[in-house]
C-alpha cells in the first residue's frame, strides 16, 4: 500500500456527517439572505488562467498552478472577486443595471495550515458592480453585519478604513514609490516599529509624519473621523473620511451601526482596494472572518471600467467561532428505520415511500430481519424510529 | 467585568527588562519570575495573566491568541514570520545576527564563500541573506553552541546572535558581515489588538513615555 493511500494533502480537510450537514444549512441560510437582498448566484470555473488574477497583487503567488495542452499557465482561483469581474466584463458587459452577484466557492491558496487556515476553503460572498458612492458601501457593510448575525455569530466587529486616505496622506507626502511601498508594507504587516522607522527615514514634514506614525493606532468611533478631518490639510483625506462618515450614517438607517469602528491604518494583503475597505472579527478567532471592499479599478482591467464593491466570508472560519463561541451544531432531523421481516421487503418499501412522501427523513433496511435485530440495526444506524413490517 | 490582558514573556535575557518595565506601567503580578513553577500567574486585580514561554515559541502563542501581547526580539520575529502586529520597539536586547570564519580561513570577498556549510540558528534568516548574496550555502540548522560548529569540522562558517562579540572571538572566529540587527519587540495578536484596543494602546504610549523617560535621563 502506498504511504499515502489513507492520507489527504497537507492543508485539506474531510467534512465528517453532522458537520457537514450544519455548514450546509449555515450555507444556505448565507444564501438565501444575498437572494433576499436581490442578489444572483453565480459559478465561474475552479481554475483559470494564471492572467485572470493578475492585479490582485503578485499574480498566482501561493496558487496551485499547472499547464493545459497549449501550455498555458492554469491556477486553482485564490479569490473569487477577479472571476466575477471578468465574467461581468463579458458575459454581462451588455447589462446596464447594477450588477448584485453573489457565490459560494472553493477556493485554494497555499497556506501555513492551521484551524480556520487551510489551503482548501469555502467563501460565501457578494459583489456589486456599476454602482460608487456611500449608499453602495453601506448596503456591502449592512449586508455583511446581516450575515455573520444569519450565521448565528453574537459577538463580533466591524473594522472600516479608507484607502483613500491613506493614498491620500501619501500623496500629500510627496512619497517616492520605494518610501510609499515601504510603508505600505509596514501597514500590512501591521509592524508599528518598522513604520516609525520607515517614517523616519522618508523625511516627512512634522505634522504629517506624526499622523504616519500614528496611522496604526487611529482607531475609535466616528469620533476619529470628525476630529481627524480637523487635522488633515489634504482635499484627499478629508473627502475619505467624509465618505466613513456617510457610510456610518447610512449604516444607523441599517440599524447596523453598533457593530462598527474605525480603523483608518487598515490595508488588506489583496493590493486592488480602492475606497472603503473592512474587515470583520470575533473573540476566540486569530484572523479576520469577513473582509471587502470597494474596488474600482479592477474592472479597467478587464476592459469595462466600473466601479464596484464586495465582500467575502470564510465558512470555515465562521463554523470554527460557532464552535469556539460555544454554540451548538445543529441536531440532525429525526430518523425513522423501516425494517421487515422476511418476504415483506415491497410493504416496507411502500410505507418508507409514503413516510418520505410525508416529508419524514426515513431509512429503508438493507435484508430481512427479526424484530430483535431491528431494534439493534435502528441502534446502529443512527435513527430514533423503528417501524417494523411483519 | 473587564477581560484579563493575557502577556507572555520570554525565558532567557529579555526577560527581567521585560518583566519590569511592564511593572513600571502597571502590569505585574506576584510571583513573575523565571522559575516560576506556576505556568500562568494572574493578578485579579488589575485583571492581567503572565505566562512565560520558550523564546521560539512566544509568537506562536501571539499569533493563535493563547497570549495578547508579548516581548520578543526582531531577530525571533524575522525567523518565525508569524502573523503578529509589531506595536513597539523597545530598544533593550540588542544583537546583531552575523556570519563568522575562523580567523585562517577568511577569504577575500563574500562571494567567496559560496557552497561552504554554515551552523546556524536561524536558517530561515540565512537562507534569506545568502540569496540576496546569490550563493548556494548548505545550512545546517543547530539549536545551541553555533560556534563550535567550524572548531570540530561540521562546518566552515557560522550565522549566529552576538551582543559583545567575546563569544566568537574567545573561539578564534571573526566576523565577516553583518546581517541586521536587532532589539526588542513589544508584540500583540492581530485580534486581540482589535478587541481590546484601548487598553493596549494605552500600555503602548504608557510605555513609550517611560521609554523617553529612560532616554532624557541617560543623556
Amino acid at each position: 500500500m502506498a504511504d499515502t493511500i489513507l492520507q489527504v494533502p497537507y492543508g485539506t480537510r474531510d467534512v465528517l456527517p453532522g458537520e457537514a450537514a450544519a455548514r450546509r444549512q449555515m450555507e444556505d441560510r448565507i444564501c438565501s439572505l444575498f437572494t433576499l437582498w436581490g442578489y444572483d448566484e453565480v459559478a465561474t470555473p475552479t481554475f483559470e488562467y494564471l492572467e485572470t488574477f493578475a492585479g490582485t497583487g503578485q499574480p498566482g503567488a501561493g496558487a496551485f498552478k499547472f499547464f493545459d495542452r497549449k501550455d498555458s499557465i492554469l491556477m486553482l482561483r485564490t479569490d473569487m472577486t477577479a472571476p466575477i469581474a471578468r465574467l461581468v466584463a463579458t458575459r454581462m458587459r451588455k447589462d446596464k443595471g447594477v450588477k448584485r452577484l453573489s457565490y459560494r466557492a472553493q477556493l485554494f491558496r497555499y497556506e501555513e495550515a492551521q484551524a480556520g487556515r487551510q489551503c482548501e476553503f469555502t467563501q460565501c460572498g457578494i459583489e456589486m458592480m456599476g454602482a460608487s458612492g456611500a449608499a453602495a458601501d453601506a448596503e456591502v457593510i449592512a449586508l455583511a453585519v446581516t450575515t455573520l448575525l444569519e450565521a448565528g455569530l453574537k459577538s463580533f466587529n466591524i473594522t472600516l478604513g479608507q484607502m483613500e486616505f491613506i493614498n491620500g496622506l501619501i500623496e500629500a507626502a510627496a512619497l517616492t514609490d520605494d518610501q510609499a511601498k515601504k510603508i505600505k508594507h509596514c501597514l500590512i504587516k501591521r509592524n508599528a516599529a518598522g513604520l516609525q522607522e520607515a517614517v523616519e527615514e522618508a523625511n516627512i514634514p512634522e505634522q504629517l509624519a506624526y499622523i504616519f506614525k500614528e496611522l496604526l493606532f487611529l482607531h475609535g468611533g466616528p469620533e476619529l473621523l470628525e476630529d481627524m478631518q480637523k487635522r488633515v490639510l489634504s482635499r484627499r483625506c478629508w473627502d475619505a473620511l467624509e465618505n466613513l462618515r456617510e457610510i456610518y450614517e447610512l449604516a444607523k438607517s441599517y440599524g447596523v451601526a453598533q457593530y462598527l469602528s474605525f480603523d483608518l491604518g487598515l490595508t488588506r494583503s489583496l493590493d486592488y482596494y480602492t475606497g472603503m475597505l473592512f474587515e470583520g472579527y470575533a473573540a476566540g478567532m486569530g484572523y479576520s472572518l469577513i473582509g471587502g471592499g470597494r474596488y474600482d479599478n479592477m474592472m479597467q482591467r478587464f476592459g469595462e471600467p466600473c466601479p464596484a464593491t464586495g465582500f467575502a466570508l470564510g465558512i470555515d472560519r465562521i463554523a470554527l467561532t460557532l464552535e469556539r463561541q460555544g454554540s451548538r451544531i445543529a441536531k440532525r432531523p429525526e430518523t425513522i428505520l423501516v425494517a421487515y421481516g422476511e418476504g415483506k421487503v415491497t410493504e416496507a418499501i411502500h410505507m418508507a415511500s409514503a413516510l418520505r412522501g410525508e416529508g419524514k427523513r426515513t431509512k429503508l433496511g438493507s435484508c430481512p430481519m427479526t424484530k430483535a435485530e431491528a431494534m439493534q440495526s435502528m441502534e446502529e444506524n443512527h435513527c430514533d424510529v423503528l417501524r417494523y413490517v411483519e | 467585568m473587564e477581560e484579563y490582558i493575557t502577556i507572555a514573556l520570554p525565558k532567557g535575557k529579555l526577560f527581567k527588562r521585560s518583566r519590569d518595565l511592564l511593572a513600571r506601567v502597571g502590569y505585574s503580578a506576584e510571583g513573575v519570575s523565571e522559575d516560576s513553577r506556576k505556568l500562568v500567574i494572574s493578578n485579579e486585580e488589575t485583571k492581567v495573566r503572565f505566562i512565560i514561554t520558550k523564546t521560539v515559541d512566544l509568537p506562536t502563542y501571539i499569533e493563535y491568541g493563547a497570549a495578547d501581547i508579548g516581548i520578543i526580539g526582531k531577530d525571533v520575529l524575522l525567523e518565525e514570520q508569524k502573523d503578529v502586529y509589531e506595536l513597539l520597539d523597545l530598544g533593550f536586547g540588542k544583537c546583531r545576527l552575523m556570519m563568522a570564519v575562523p580567523e585562517a580561513k577568511k577569504r577575500p570577498e563574500l562571494k567567496d564563500y559560496a557552497h561552504l556549510r554554515v551552523a546556524t540558528k536561524y536558517p530561515r534568516c540565512a537562507r534569506e541573506y545568502f540569496d540576496k548574496l546569490g550563493i548556494q550555502m548548505e545550512i545546517v540548522k543547530l539549536n545551541g553552541s553555533i560556534e563550535l560548529g567550524p572548531l570540530i569540522g561540521l562546518s566552515e562558517l557560522i550565522v549566529d546572535i552576538v551582543e559583545t562579540g567575546t563569544t566568537i572571538k574567545e573561539n578564534k572566529l571573526v566576523e565577516v558581515d553583518s546581517i541586521f540587527t536587532s532589539t526588542a519587540r513589544l508584540i500583540a495578536n492581530p485580534v486581540s489588538f482589535k478587541l481590546k484596543f484601548d487598553r493596549l494602546h494605552k500600555l503602548v504610549q504608557d510605555l513609550r513615555t517611560v521609554l523617553e523617560e529612560e532616554q532624557a535621563q541617560r543623556s
